[in-house]
């Protein structure tokens, strides 16, 4: 509460520039209090009501700062002070842009309190205001927040001077990129409408999750870090155009006072284009993203009724004998096949996985001098398919997230017996619709480059994952698929599981390796044990790790 | 049975009779004339923490009746069913369905009823269609059956066309029967309804209505719970009234009112329950938003 009474403190000195808007003070600042009230209080992945979290606001403003502590810290090493900054805003705007890309619908599309608002006599004027103003402020405190280490660092290494100023083309660079957020979403409502723009959105959300990897990866990996210290970015005619590098040359120009005609185009270009964004943002763009909002809110049943048969295809027909042998199993099997083709938080969650897994195998393989005969002679590809395991985790976790809610009702009114054919099905249908396929075109690459000889070890990694996807999957809290909202919020756990698991990678792999070693058998009875190990988790295990007893302590059916 | 000439203190009598600690139940004539019970409730208690729910409840149900259970919010009326379905497993006290102990039967219980909840969550991606696909093939109906019977059952409903839509795009009312089309797809021998009608418009209301009343003559039994009285009074063969989880009267609506002299179940009620100042709380309430 103190944290959203200071936040809301800081709009008193604008007072007048608020009502010279057209909009009411008091309507706008009780709009505000109540979204940062919502946002307070906004469970971020717990499940249980009774744990209402009272701090997300602070809790999240931690976790973000210990985050900019961290990019602080690469940043510390950097001489030119121009450099330096560019790095930093750089930084920030990618942080903001993933922020508002993956939280699009809590940030930008929230219409959450329109239902309250909407009939209550409150003018546009004041309820966009309200908007823009949450929307700043929740990018604000995040940029500051990220900021707070390297703003310390910059006032430590280029003066007090330089830290004020800092401070303030932040403040600048945040209205800059709310409004390219703005551009950019309804650039893309432009196009499409209604439920595609959520689908729209959520392989934009994929491909960026996926590139912020693959960035992050290959860059922090690939770049030689002595070379960072003294690096310096030239100003060539294009820089002007680059926001970065336009807060930059505002902070170099007013903390070392040179105001050559370079820098003042800097300081011009740094202090006008947020203002005139700002103001084109409330002018013009808001009231078109509202209207957008609305018909997006009502759209969606005047749009195309999206239809589906009923009918199940071929590659499902087969796939489900050869998976699923009793009928309970089936029917649950059939009905994850059929949701996680239709779920978007579940395919939000689980292709970057499996793209990062990929990506840290593709930068493990090319980091040095790549020799193309010598990977192919040896047994690399071991590390390429064992590596998968993680999928095991992240297809378990991805399974339960969804928007269903409550939806535990309708497992437990059907005649089951064990609930463990419900589990079996759900997993076993998720991996075989997405992993499996994808497992072959990757052997395929791998039968491609390495030759017919490895088929034997690809069967064998692959019994390992199935194996290892079951016995996770079995083993996590029995919570029904695609009823809970955000991956649960238990990072540190979740780092030891994956620990453990890039271990027994390790340990399997190895195993494997020497297995093959050996002798030209050992393969084959590997395949022996892990397939029937794979049947006795399924057939005994499975039964004893998930009753009722135990779902009834994670489900409450109301 | 005690009857007393002053209508006041039959009403008195019943709420004293009714409470835990007599057990005694109020039976009519024609609830005796039937033998075997098909639900059977002795010393329902139920708590959530120390917080207590049901304070002893007693019925004795006979097939092909329509229940009307009802009382006002919060008295238990959904406890009541969800244990009886078996979605909640824990409570005190004994109670048997289709003559067989619940606790031991569950499965085979689940087999032979039905259940319509109120407001509860769907899966909303699905369509009708393949809900009822998940729903049927769990409970061992075959798939062909399973198509004939939806169609049809929504047919009723004049959601035919729905049927491969998704749900994500249906309003209340038409979840509403989609919850009650699956729920009868496996044709139940007792049918537990928790507000079955809420969201649903007066069309489908009144189908609803007829549709129990066949349910009904086909020897099947409903369990319908709902604080609307109006359709209660209509509908049910028996009317089971419960407040803060005790049950306060029972009987059909013609023994209730006989007793009472109201002339509906609302007075009825409004009296059992003990709120009888109305006039004062409407008042109340203009004199508070008039200030």
């Amino acid at each position: 509460m103190i944290m959203i009474r200071f936040l809301l403190s800081l709009f008193r000195p604008f007072r007048w520039f608020i009502e010279r808007t057209g909009a009411d003070y008091n309507q706008f600042i009780h709009i505000l209090e109540l979204k940062l009230t919502m946002d307070n209080r906004r469970a971020r992945g717990s499940r249980n009501k009774s744990t209402t979290p009272d701090n997300s606001i602070a809790k999240q403003s931690f976790a973000q700062i210990v985050m900019g502590f961290v990019f602080a810290m690469m940043g510390i090493i950097i001489k030119s002070e121009f450099t330096y900054f560019y790095m930093m805003h750089t930084i920030l705007m990618f942080m903001m842009a993933m922020l508002i890309i993956s939280e699009f619908t809590t940030i930008l599309f929230d219409t959450s309190e329109n239902t309250i608002i909407q009939p209550l006599p409150i003018k546009g004027s004041t309820q966009s205001l309200a908007r823009n103003a949450h929307v700043f402020l929740y990018l604000a405190l995040i940029a500051f927040n990220i900021s707070v280490a390297s703003i310390i660092i910059a006032a430590i290494k280029f003066g007090i001077l330089s830290g004020l100023i800092f401070i303030v083309s932040i403040l600048l660079n945040v209205l800059f990129t709310l409004f390219l957020a703005n551009m950019l979403y309804l650039g893309i409502m432009h196009i499409v409408s209604g439920e595609q723009l959520k689908n729209v959105m959520m392989y934009f959300q994929i491909v960026i999750a996926i590139l912020f990897m693959a960035g992050y990866q290959l860059g922090f990996n690939l770049i030689d870090k002595s070379q960072i210290s003294n690096m310096t970015i030239g100003v060539s005619w294009y820089t002007f155009l680059i926001p970065p590098a336009i807060f930059s040359g505002l902070i170099e120009a007013l903390s070392t006072g040179i105001f050559d005609l370079k820098h003042l185009l800097f300081i011009a270009e740094a202090l006008i284009i947020p203002v005139v964004a700002m103001f084109i943002t409330t002018r013009y763009l808001t009231p078109v993203f509202n209207r957008k909002l609305l018909n997006l809110e009502q759209g969606d049943r005047a749009t195309k009724v999206k239809t589906s048969s009923g009918k199940t295809s071929l590659y499902f027909n087969i796939i489900s004998k050869l998976f699923v042998k009793n009928n309970d199993e089936k029917a649950a099997f059939q009905l994850a096949w059929r949701m996680s083709g239709y779920e978007r938080l579940f395919k939000q969650s689980f292709f970057p996985s499996l793209a990062y897994v990929l990506i840290m195998v593709a930068v493990q393989f090319f980091k040095r001098d790549i020799n193309l005969s010598e990977i192919a002679s040896s047994s690399r590809y071991l590390i390429l398919l064992y590596s998968f395991i993680l999928v095991s985790l992240t297809l378990s976790s991805s399974l339960m997230l969804g928007n269903n809610r409550q939806i535990d009702w309708l497992f437990k009114i059907l005649p089951i017996n064990s609930p463990a054919d419900y589990f079996k099905g759900f997993i076993k249908a998720v991996f075989v619709r997405f992993f499996v396929p994808f497992y072959v075109l990757l052997s395929i690459g791998i039968v491609a480059f390495w030759g017919m000889r490895v088929i034997p070890d690809i069967i064998v990694a692959w019994l390992v994952i199935y194996m290892s996807t079951l016995l996770i999957f079995y083993m996590q809290q029995p919570i029904f698929p695609f009823s809970q909202a955000k991956a649960s919020s238990q990072g540190g756990k979740n780092f030891v599981k994956v620990m453990g698991l890039i271990i027994t990678a390790f340990l399997l792999g190895g195993l494997h390796y020497l297995v093959s070693k050996w002798n030209i058998y050992g393969l084959a009875a590997l395949m022996v044990i892990y397939s029937t190990a794979i049947v006795l988790i399924n057939k005994k295990l499975a039964y004893r790790l998930i009753n009722w007893e135990k779902v009834d302590d994670f489900n409450t059916y109301n | 049975m005690i009857i007393v000439a002053n209508q006041e203190n039959i009403i008195v009598k019943n709420v004293y009779i009714c409470t835990p600690k007599n057990n005694i139940n109020i039976t009519f004539k024609h609830v005796e004339m039937n033998t075997e019970s098909i639900v059977e409730i002795k010393n329902l208690v139920k708590k959530y923490g120390t917080k207590q729910v049901l304070h002893g409840i007693n019925l004795d149900i006979q097939p092909g009746q329509i229940i009307g259970y009802i009382g006002p919010n919060g008295a238990g009326k959904s406890t009541t069913v969800k244990i009886l379905c078996g979605l909640i497993d824990e409570f005190e006290g004994d109670v048997s369905v289709f003559g067989k102990d619940l606790r031991m039967n569950q499965l085979e219980i689940k087999k032979r009823i039905g259940y319509i909840p109120e407001n509860a969550a769907l899966y909303e991606s699905l369509t009708p269609l393949e809900f009822m696909q998940f729903v049927g093939q769990m409970r061992g109906i075959q798939n062909d059956i399973i198509l004939s019977k939806a169609e049809a059952l929504m047919n009723i409903f004049e959601m035919k066309s729905n049927l491969n839509q998704r749900i994500a795009t249906f309003s209340k009312g038409m979840r509403q029967k989609v919850m009650i089309c699956s729920a009868l797809l496996h044709n139940p021998e007792l049918i537990f309804m928790d507000e079955p009608l809420s969201g649903l418009d007066a069309n489908s209301v009144i189908m609803v209505k007829e549709m129990l009343t066949h349910l009904a003559r086909e020897g099947k039994t409903v369990f319908y719970s709902s604080h609307l009285m109006d359709v209660v009074e209509k509908i049910s063969d028996r009317i089971i009234l419960i407040d803060q989880g005790s049950v306060i009267a029972d009987g059909s609506f013609e023994d209730l009112s006989r007793l009472s002299n109201d002339e509906n179940l609302e007075k009825l009620f409004t009296r059992l329950t003990g709120n009888t100042n109305h006039g004062e709380k409407a008042e109340a309430f203009i004199n508070a938003f008039e200030k």
